[in-house]
């Protein structure tokens, strides 16, 4: 974390510098970065026939598959941090504009930004999709879970509480029957969410 | 607890493949589980699905805390690029454009937001529309202009010139019938005139003023008056340069027109008189008025006035008078690319031709009329008085 702090301080950062500290967990660090590639994305989704938020939601997006790869270590990066935010975010706006057009959508580059294939940004971009797709269900099973269970397991995984906060919160008489209650909740959340993440083709 | 799988439930498990993920089992413990889930495919399945839960439980909470925090950074740099906004620009002059220079997309109203998507959305499209009615537009007007240019006749003096060429297919069918008839019967029909205009009287004793381009390249001539008397004519004299032609009447039968109610105006009018003329653009007399607009013609030409009096093919050679009922021109022709724009030969001109004709010593003699006798009566009492001077003039060639 100390590392993480002065490489934040400094005013551009090598890109080297700005994944180590993101990975550390540096929250300035990613601040950093989200602010310094913000006007190419902005300029780049206005450009091609979007608005502010339309650009706003595509870079937070863009900047999210980044960040999920750079944690769970699985980033190969063979270009600069900010070619291969232009490739993610061109292909999700690309993505959008399909959608909603019932013509060909031809986009508007700017040269400087390029070469944006062979980035990897395809590959990753599928490898998020899939992960949206296990997201979604997982959000699905837990609004089918019911209370207590859902606020359960959301306050000890999503939320990060100890299983002593929670056995006050919802008034279990000691730790040891709060957490077999959270393993039964487990248990059926297992069942929801399997059943509907393995039906769906992947 | 570890002895007596078969007596455990699923939530049991998980009980112990969390804290075998901790890493809180003990050495023989963990030992054993690590035995069973090599042994145990159902088993190992079965912890397979706990981590990829939890694992997808606690990244879940991890995309929803990013999410989170990228929103907040995004206010923050927003709320930042404001900030500085402010501190860059000196607060002390000029503190009604301050806000307004750096980033302005910060700035827009919610109907200029609104409209600034739409355009960004459709710009495409409305730029093929603005294409395609510019495209009509001009198609349209050089379509036009083209046959217009088709249809006019070029003239001596550059603008529309009036003679009234009478119809071509009535004539091309009498053609036709007429041979018909030569074949059956012989009889000799007299020839359709091609062209008209108006003429009116210059002097009783049967001298005619017209336009020179009504009876340019004429074979023969006929002159008809509103009671339907006909009289053969010939072009006395003529000035081309000022579209006049004095024509005399050459019937034995013709016996003058009588006192001519009207005076020639040597001198020139002033503008804005109100102004008017009788003339055949059909077959019936009709009458026009307006104004004296510029005592200049076309392109400048100062033999002529302009008048804004409506005028047709067939007006050409009719009188144009003054209020008084003094003639004052001749009617020569119109512009076409302007409203309401006429051209008329100054009534000076006129009288310079006569004075030519009388140094050229004519055969029969003429005597100008010098007093009107019009100029108190009312505009219809003019007109009926005035139209038994006023003819149509057929050009045969």
């Amino acid at each position: 974390m100390s590392r993480g702090n002065s490489i934040s301080s400094s005013s551009t950062p090598s890109d080297d510098a700005l994944i180590a500290a993101i990975r550390g967990g540096d929250e300035r660090a990613l601040a950093h970065l989200y602010r310094l590639h913000w006007p190419m994305v902005s300029h780049f989704v206005l450009q091609n026939s979007g608005s502010e938020d339309d650009a706003q939601d595509v870079y937070q997006e863009g900047v999210m598959v980044f960040y999920e790869k750079l944690r769970d270590g699985s980033l190969e990066l063979s270009c600069q941090i900010k070619t291969y935010l232009y490739a993610v975010c061109r292909r999700l706006w690309l993505k959008r504009l399909t959608s909603k057009s019932r013509f060909g959508v031809r986009l508007l580059d700017d040269e400087e930004h390029g070469p944006y294939l062979n980035t990897g940004a395809e590959e990753d971009l599928l490898a998020a999709e899939e992960q949206d797709r296990r997201f979604t269900t997982m959000s699905e099973a837990l609004n089918h879970l019911g209370e207590p269970c859902r606020s359960l397991l959301e306050g000890f995984y999503l939320l990060d509480k100890s299983m002593q906060d929670l056995t006050a919160e919802f008034g279990y008489t000691n730790p040891d029957n709060a957490k077999n209650q959270k393993y039964k909740c487990l248990v059926r959340l297992k069942k929801l969410f399997f059943a509907h993440y393995k039906e769906a083709p992947i | 607890m570890a002895d007596n799988y078969e007596m455990m439930t699923e939530a049991d498990y998980y009980a112990l493949f969390e804290a075998y993920a901790n890493g809180e089992l003990a050495g023989p413990a963990r030992a054993n589980l690590e035995a069973r889930l090599a042994a145990d495919s159902a088993l190992a399945l079965r912890y397979t699905d706990f981590t990829e839960l939890t694992s997808t439980l606690r990244a879940y909470g991890e995309r929803q805390n990013v999410r989170q925090q990228l929103r907040s950074m995004h206010a923050a740099m927003l709320a930042a690029d404001t900030a500085q906004e402010y501190i860059a620009t000196p607060p002390t002059e000029k503190p009604a454009t301050l806000t307004y220079s750096v980033n302005p997309m910060l700035r827009l109203s919610r109907t200029e937001q609104k409209l600034r998507e739409f355009w960004n959305g459709h710009r495409a499209t409305v730029g093929v529309a603005a294409s395609v009615a510019i495209l009509a537009v001009f198609s349209t007007l050089l379509g036009l202009e083209w046959w217009r240019a088709a249809n006019t006749k070029p003239s001596l003096y550059g603008y529309t010139v009036l003679s009234r060429e009478v119809e071509r297919i009535k004539k091309n069918q009498k053609d036709l019938l007429n041979q018909v008839d030569k074949a059956g019967a012989g009889i000799v029909v007299p020839k359709e005139n091609k062209v008209s205009g108006t003429g009116f009287a210059l002097t009783s004793d049967g001298y005619l003023v017209t336009s020179y381009h009504v009876i340019q390249g004429a074979d023969s001539l006929l002159v008809e008056g509103r009671d339907r008397q006909r009289y053969h004519a010939e072009p006395v004299y003529s000035d081309v340069k000022h579209d006049l032609a004095i024509l005399r009447i050459t019937d034995k039968k013709f016996l003058g027109f009588g006192r001519l109610p009207y005076a020639i105006k040597a001198g020139e009018v002033d503008l804005g008189e109100r102004v008017f003329t009788l003339g055949y653009p059909r077959e019936d007399v009709v009458y026009g008025e307006g104004a004296l607009s510029a005592r200049s013609g076309f392109e400048g030409d100062t033999a002529f006035y302009q008048v804004s009096v409506p005028v047709n093919p067939g007006n050409s050679g009719g009188p144009l008078l003054d209020e008084r009922g003094n003639l004052i021109g001749v009617v020569s022709g119109r512009q076409n690319d302007a409203q309401n724009t006429a051209f008329a030969t100054k009534s000076s001109y006129l009288m310079r031709l006569v004075d030519s004709l009388a140094a050229a010593k004519p055969v029969a003699p003429y005597h100008l009329p010098r007093y009107g006798q019009l100029a108190y009566a009312p505009r219809p009492q003019q007109i009926k008085k005035l139209q038994e001077f006023v003819f149509i003039v057929k050009v045969f060639e």
